[in-house]
């Protein structure tokens, strides 16, 4: 796995074959210089990677600004599980070619291995927003580390988001399960750290989600069932599953979004769900009830002022419901949903011109995620 | 989101006031001050390697160019290549106008290198020169530094710093893990506590992390500390943290359950012990708190607390010179903690010694009104002037 993600990310990288610092050296330490680059590159191309390395820090030597010798460096170091000293070189080189997504991809890569991950989480990402060639395995790396990152930084939604993008892309299952099962679980765990009397909890979540994801709806019925049936009382089960049946079954999901709350009181997005719930069963004033439960606990979550303001037009109250909603909007402008309710709250209250400017917005946020639809909640809790 | 990466500081590193090259710049040296100019206006454009390229031939022409090894370090420090970063801030310790923020960057670097004592001796030189810098600097520099406090075992300091910080930087994962850390006494660092502790550090963090809120947000810290303890009852710290976490809460019943509890599973632990003696100095049951102080000490004779219960048990049962030995040793222990004063002023008091009472009092006012500003006892009492910010 990891020599074919290296031979992938080394052509992935394009390097210029002159090599500018090196070309203004003098004429005899440019030959010492090439004949250098030239042996390592003879040593790498037979796998003499201890050789390699040796020759490659000596080129780094004579030339600290080698873009060819940093790069190759790093990556056998990668290669050879040496992730301290990669990382270092790859900082070196990423100085040099800020431009080199593949790059941020093994610099990520090496902080992930020495454990920082918060900036092996930006480094990954920024190689996601640079592109990485057509190198599926180079991607399909960057992809999974990404995702079990962000559910590490307890941003479960983006990572179910990049696992959903995965799993579009064909990517192999097997390898989503454990991370899928963390964030359904709401679990800031790497798979890695996931206790041994967990795994078996979180394996059966993440084939739950996956299922659900495939549009195997009646796989994913099973596979909630029998997470419920086997963890009643493990915190975040029955909220996976309430969430799972707002849509589908809204009777059925209030049972569980209410006995998560049992199991953990100060649940925000359970009640944000509960409350999603009641207003679909046009239960106004309940909703309401819950809604301001969940702003009180977190004041600034936007969709927690969503449900509210949905549950007062519901209730007739047009101008409070405007109020919750335009705080919704102001906290998250990027919620569709938001813009929705607002623009036929605006229509009924006889407020054209604020109405057409929902509808602009609804337009908008429609050109930059054409799969923007109404019931998006915006549950994601850090963005 | 805010996170605690040094990105923050890009603000910082280039909001510095600007090259003051005529005044630090010999009159006619024209390699170096066409470097020099070079060297800004690639830094004003962006133009990283430049930069760095072009202050390391500035900084090698003229050593004395504070400001190059300043921009030098910066940069590095921003590409996050931590030795290269720390060798330039190195130049820097004997320019007074750098000298504080460059104890907190070296800090830094040397944390990214893992030199981590080094990391530490230069937050508390940073601590002792006045914990400047601008906020952003502050924030990453205290986390970094409450981290190896932790490592070191400074559990309460690290849990300070980070307590301090946690209403501004509000729900961080970073900022949990790093409380979690503290709070279950774990001497690691992020980077290197077991995996299969994350969870138990997460919980455990998370609970710190809301109680900390300036709204103390103690139902969702109880939801935490009670998955904590139901996931991991039998590890050692968890019912300790729970009871400093009720203590917050002002429940003592459940406080003094759980220091019990702890007690049963860790029998050495000493801050349970202390907290059962004062528990129980409280309620007036002055023998059980006497055998749990010097239990507390025979399990480590130099914990403060251990001493200052001790000395405040003594002073109740009417014992005047062996309570004043006690609070003493704590004091000596401890010299920023102001209760300490306060009892050992009320003992110096009732032995007649009025003059030392009277200034032991004195040093828990000062003390008690600076409890919240971060700086070394001596500065506190006055007896040392902090060095001034860049």
């Amino acid at each position: 796995m990891r020599k074919a993600l290296l031979i992938v990310s080394l052509a992935a990288c394009a390097i210029g074959a002159p090599i500018a610092s090196a070309q203004n050296a003098p004429t005899a330490s440019r030959q010492s210089f090439d004949q250098l680059l030239q042996a390592a590159e003879k040593a790498s191309g037979e796998n003499r990677d201890d050789e390699a390395i040796r020759l490659y820090r000596r080129v780094v030597a004579l030339q600290p600004e080698s873009e060819q010798g940093l790069w190759f460096l790093g990556t056998l170091l990668y290669e050879k599980e040496q992730y301290p000293e990669a990382r270092d070189v790859l900082r070196q080189f990423m100085t040099l070619r800020p431009d080199a997504g593949p790059g941020w991809a093994m610099l990520g890569l090496s902080e992930f291995e020495t454990r920082d991950y918060r900036r092996a989480l930006d480094h990954l990402q920024r190689a996601m927003a640079q592109g990485m060639g057509d190198r599926k395995e180079l991607i399909q790396s960057v992809f999974v580390h990404v995702a079990v990152l962000l559910t590490r930084f307890e941003r479960y939604d983006d990572s179910l988001d990049m696992l959903l993008r995965m799993l579009d892309s064909n990517a192999q299952q097997q390898d989503l399960i454990a991370p899928a099962g963390l964030a359904g679980l709401r679990l800031p765990l790497l798979p890695a750290e996931i206790p041994p009397d967990r795994r078996e909890l979180v394996d059966m979540a993440g084939r739950a989600v996956l299922a659900l994801q495939t549009q195997h709806r009646e796989e994913a019925e099973t596979a909630f069932k029998r997470l419920v049936a086997a963890y009643p009382n493990e915190p975040g089960v029955h909220f996976l599953y309430g969430a799972y049946l707002v849509e589908l079954q809204p009777n059925e999901a209030l049972p569980e979004l209410e006995r998560e709350l049992e199991i953990s009181p100060t649940h925000v997005l359970a009640r944000i769900r509960l409350a999603e719930a009641l207003i679909n069963r046009r239960d106004f004033d309940r909703a309401l009830a819950v809604a301001q439960q969940a702003i009180k606990l977190e004041p600034k979550r936007a969709s927690a002022h969503m449900m509210a303001g949905e549950a007062l037009l519901g209730k007739g109250q047009s101008a409070d419901g405007i109020k919750e909603l335009e705080i919704a909007r102001a906290s998250d402008p990027a919620v569709n949903r938001t813009h929705w309710d607002l623009e036929r709250a605006y229509t009924a209250a006889g407020r054209k011109e604020d109405a057409d400017r929902e509808k602009q917005e609804i337009e908008k946020l429609s050109n930059r995620n054409p799969q923007s639809l109404p019931g998006n909640a915006g549950d994601n809790p850090h963005d | 989101m805010r996170s605690l990466l040094p990105t923050l500081l890009l603000s910082f590193t280039l909001t510095v006031p600007a090259l003051s090259l005529a005044a630090s710049a010999p009159p006619a040296a024209p390699p170096f001050e066409a470097i020099a100019a070079q060297a800004e206006a690639a830094r004003a454009q962006d133009r990283v390697a430049d930069a760095i390229r072009l202050y390391r031939a500035g900084t090698q022409l003229r050593s004395a160019w504070s400001d190059g090894w300043w921009y030098l370090g910066s940069l590095l420090y921003d590409q996050d290549r931590f030795s290269e970063a720390d060798a330039a801030f190195q130049h820097l310790l004997s320019s007074p106008a750098h000298r504080s923020p460059a104890y907190a960057f070296l800090g830094l670097c040397e944390y990214g290198t893992g030199n981590y004592n080094d990391a530490l001796t230069h937050f508390r030189a940073w601590a002792g020169a006045g914990w400047t810098g601008s906020p952003e600097l502050r924030d990453v520099a205290v986390f970094h530094f409450a981290l190896l406090l932790t490592r070191d075992g400074r559990f309460v300091e690290s849990l300070y710093l980070l307590a301090s910080a946690a209403p501004r930087l509000g729900d961080l994962p970073e900022l949990s893990e790093a409380m979690g850390l503290a709070s279950l006494h774990m001497r690691y660092l992020p980077e290197n506590f077991p995996p299969e502790e994350r969870e138990p550090i997460w919980l455990a963090g998370k609970a710190a992390l809301y109680a900390a809120q300036t709204d103390q947000q103690f139902d969702r810290a109880d939801e935490f500390a009670a998955r904590l303890e139901s996931r991991y009852g039998a590890k050692p710290g968890v019912h300790s943290f729970r009871a400093t976490l009720y203590g917050f809460e002002l429940k003592k019943a459940e406080a003094e359950s759980e220091y019990r509890a702890e007690l049963k599973i860790s029998p050495n632990d000493v801050s349970s012990m202390v907290a059962l003696a004062l528990i129980d100095l409280e309620k007036g049951e002055l023998s059980e708190a006497d055998g749990l102080a010097r239990r507390a000490l025979d399990a480590d004779s130099k914990d403060a607390e251990a001493h200052h219960v001790l000395g405040r048990e003594l002073l109740a049962k009417g014992d005047l010179n062996a309570s004043l030995s006690e609070l003493e040793t704590a004091k000596q222990l401890a010299p920023g903690n102001p209760t300490v004063r306060s009892h050992l002023a009320m003992v110096l008091s009732k032995l007649g010694r009025t003059q030392e009472a009277k200034a032991e009092s004195a040093a828990f006012v000062v003390l008690k009104n600076k409890e919240d500003v971060m700086a070394s006892v001596e500065e506190k009492l006055g007896e040392k002037t902090p060095e001034k910010a860049h």
